[in-house]
């Protein structure tokens, strides 16, 4: 379990024929420091931004020492949404992050493995047959929702015992298709579900019930902690199934607590505030540039880095069309799709 | 001598057995038994392995500029699709409680309908039919250029983006921001910038399958997401309507939308009609197509943009339908048993199939009639991952 960080490293993110790049800790903690300041700076525009403007020291005295003025007000009100945001964030670049790490895939997405799609799916169903509206008994029908799809998605793209990345990628795609429809279905037939369903589906901050928050965080915090417990593992899995067994690394229980972290947080995510793609993509992506592939640093990284994305793109959200709102999943798919293009054309694949 | 003996016979067709007594003569002429024993054996291989006479292709002659091959059984699928898809039709029209009674079908479809039977075939069920023909057919033809271009039958619009694109393209231009290009336009703009972007991002042109569907889905995630920007900007009514639109659907179809999708589908028919003999060569691989002087680089650029044409010209008047452009080509393929772009049993499949989809929507007993492609996504779906097993099995993926 003792594995140098180097060796991981040089693993996976050397590109052959270049050096590595040896990181060292006080720059890597640096960096921490400077995501965490800019994770800061990220909230606090977070509840500063939107249709009315509240200059950044009123935000500072707003949250220090509240009082009962105006500016508290409209503060007041945007910290359900930034709270979410923070969560939602680092559940899913978290997410993503372990997916990568566990199916040795630089294609990992909750999004595209059809996990969002299968909570979506059926939340979706619920509220249409059951009258399920409120998210915390949303949170208990996304999970079961997701696991299936998520159990669909490694059975198609695994059939056969050799899986690859493709594969899985391209099951998720199958499996989010005929869920898509099935959605699609649903809400057109049913407009009552559908006019709730408009915000829902592209993934939106705005107009949660607060409560939302405390139904989730229990699975979020779960979640985490189990993918932070995993870092080390994971390195060692980098390494290839065999040579991570040497190592001492129980490879059928890592990846079994990982596939359940992944889906807890997924799950949780998206019966918060609807599927949000790409995030998980385009994180640790973004991350690993900076980090390595070293999980104990890569997943702290993301865990802070998540929400600045998605907050980012939130408060993005606000600006952009304002006085409306642009949802958040919107300017995330437009972000991490590029990424996704990106990786494709990087990507070796077999002729 | 033997070997090349079974050879012709494989490739020649109608010349089998003239080509294989030959053959056989020269084996026997040869010193040893032995050879005149494998000649036999050959020979009876050849019966198993010639195709039947009524396989043989005669030559469609128009003066000196038309010389096309007409396969028979090619001609008798097409002639059995168009008795199908004519079949579908009349119950489409006949069938439910609006339905026109059989005995009134002609004098409605020529406009002598009395009471009723004028309004359905005018305004409800004549519209859409003649809309889910044409663009059915349209479909159909851009997925069979596609996968040949892609030699891959998972390379069709709807799986790499395009009909995602074109949707994007169509509710900017038509319903965001009004009044720059007409809607038609604007749906090709979007289709030509998703398919740049797939282009781009596959690095090689459209040479790899994997690469091509990865970045495909996400082109596709770029536009819906921008179509459902599009959608919550608008009102609570238009966004329904877009939102059935982006699933597909040929509800209240007028004729304008009929002439549009027919004046495409007439015009750009002919230039796929026209390419497809050299995409057969194509099919074959780049150097051998290259050696016949079918040019191989440009053939496939110009198979790609009739494609995307005709695939553009579907979407923007009935929505980005699924599955159509995927299943038509390998069903009309399957059927009449030849390689190559088969153009005409590949519309036509592909307008049986839209018809027949719309008809089961129609007549299903939902309270709420769905937008036709959320049928054809479904199982489009689960078509496309039979698709996929199937490619794993072979490995080509």
């Amino acid at each position: 379990m003792t594995l140098t960080p180097r060796l991981a490293v040089n693993s996976a993110s050397a590109a052959p024929g270049t050096t590595p790049v040896r990181r060292s800790l006080p720059r890597r903690a640096a960096g921490l420091l400077i995501i965490g300041v800019l994770l800061a700076f990220t909230v606090l525009l977070s509840l500063a931004v939107g249709n009315k403007y509240i200059p950044l020291g009123e935000v500072w005295t707003a949250v220090v020492n509240p009082g009962d003025g105006y500016a508290q007000t409209v503060v007041d009100s945007r910290i359900p949404r930034t709270v979410l945001g923070i969560l939602v964030g680092a559940s899913l670049a978290v997410a993503g992050a372990l997916m990568q790490g566990l199916t040795r895939n630089p294609l990992g997405d909750p999004g595209l493995f059809g996990v969002n799609a299968g909570a979506a799916a059926a939340v979706v169903t619920a509220t249409a047959f059951f009258g399920i509206g409120t998210a915390g008994s949303s949170v208990w029908v996304a999970l079961p929702g997701a696991f299936v799809a998520v159990a669909v998605v490694y059975l198609i793209g695994g059939g056969g015992g050799r899986s690859s990345s493709i594969r899985l990628v391209l099951a998720g795609v199958v499996v989010t298709a005929v869920l898509a429809a099935w959605v699609s279905a649903i809400s057109l037939s049913l407009p009552g579900v559908f006019d709730s369903y408009r915000y829902w589906a592209v993934g939106s901050l705005a107009g949660r019930n607060p409560d939302v928050i405390l139904d989730v965080l229990p699975f979020i915090l779960v979640g985490l902690v189990i993918a932070l417990s995993l870092a080390g593992p994971l390195n060692a899995l980098a390494l290839g199934d065999d040579l991570a067994r040497t190592l001492g690394v129980k490879v059928g229980r890592t990846k079994l607590l990982g596939a359940l972290a992944t889906t807890l947080l997924c799950a949780a995510a998206t019966a918060a505030v609807g599927p949000i793609g790409f995030v998980g993509l385009a994180v640790p992506h973004v991350v690993r540039s900076v980090t390595g592939s070293d999980h104990r640093w890569l997943l702290p990284y993301c865990l802070l880095a998540g929400p600045i994305l998605l907050l980012g793109a939130d408060v993005l959200g606000r600006v952009i069309v304002s006085p409306a709102e642009l949802m958040v999943g919107i300017i995330t798919a437009f972000v991490g799709a590029p990424i996704l293009l990106v990786a494709v054309r990087r990507m070796k694949v077999p002729e | 001598m033997m070997s090349a003996g079974v050879f012709k016979t494989a490739t020649r067709g109608s010349g089998a057995r003239a080509t294989e007594t030959g053959s056989a003569r020269s084996g026997s002429a040869g010193s040893d038994s032995a050879g005149t024993a494998s000649a036999g054996t050959a020979s009876a291989r050849t019966d198993l392995q010639a195709p039947a006479p009524a396989a043989t292709s005669r030559t469609l002659r128009a003066g000196t500029w038309l010389s096309l091959p007409v396969r028979s059984r090619s001609l008798t699928v097409a002639v059995s699709l168009v008795a199908a898809v004519l079949v579908v039709a009349v119950l489409t029209v006949t069938l439910g409680t609006l339905g026109i009674a059989p005995a009134d079908v002609v004098a409605s479809v020529l406009g002598q309908g009395i009471g009723t039977d004028r309004i359905v075939w005018g305004t409800i069920r004549g519209p859409r039919l003649v809309v889910a023909v044409a663009a059915g057919a349209a479909l159909g033809i851009a997925g069979t250029l596609f996968q040949t271009v892609t030699r891959n039958p998972l390379g069709s619009p709807d799986v790499i983006g395009l009909s995602a694109g074109a949707a994007a393209g169509a509710a900017a231009f038509g319903v965001l921001w009004t009044g720059i290009v007409p809607q038609s336009v604007g749906a090709l703009i979007g289709a030509c910038a998703a398919m740049t972007l797939v282009f781009l991002a596959t690095g090689r042109g459209f040479a790899s399958p994997s690469r091509m569907l990865l970045a495909g889905i996400g082109v596709s995630a770029m536009s819906l997401a921008f179509v459902e920007y599009v959608i919550v900007r608008v009102g609570r009514e238009e966004a329904i309507t877009l939102a059935a639109y982006l699933s597909g659907t040929l509800a209240s179809r007028s004729w304008e939308h009929a002439a549009t999708i027919w004046v495409s589908l007439v015009v750009l028919m002919p230039f796929a009609l026209a390419i497809s003999r050299r995409l057969q060569l194509v099919e074959m691989g780049d150097e051998q197509a290259d050696a016949l002087g079918a040019a191989s680089g440009r053939t496939r650029l110009f198979a790609v943009l009739v494609s995307i044409g005709l695939a553009t010209a579907a979407v923007n008047v009935v929505g980005p339908i699924g599955f159509i452009a995927l299943a038509a080509p390998q069903i009309a393929r399957r059927l009449v048993r030849a390689p190559g772009p088969n153009v005409v049993t590949s519309a036509l499949t592909g307008a049986l199939l839209l018809c027949l989809a719309d008809l089961l929507t129609q007549q299903s007993p939902l309270p709420v009639q769905l937008p036709v492609g959320v049928l054809t996504a479904l199982i489009g779906g689960v078509y496309l991952g039979y698709l996929l097993l199937g490619q794993w099995k072979k490995g080509s993926l």
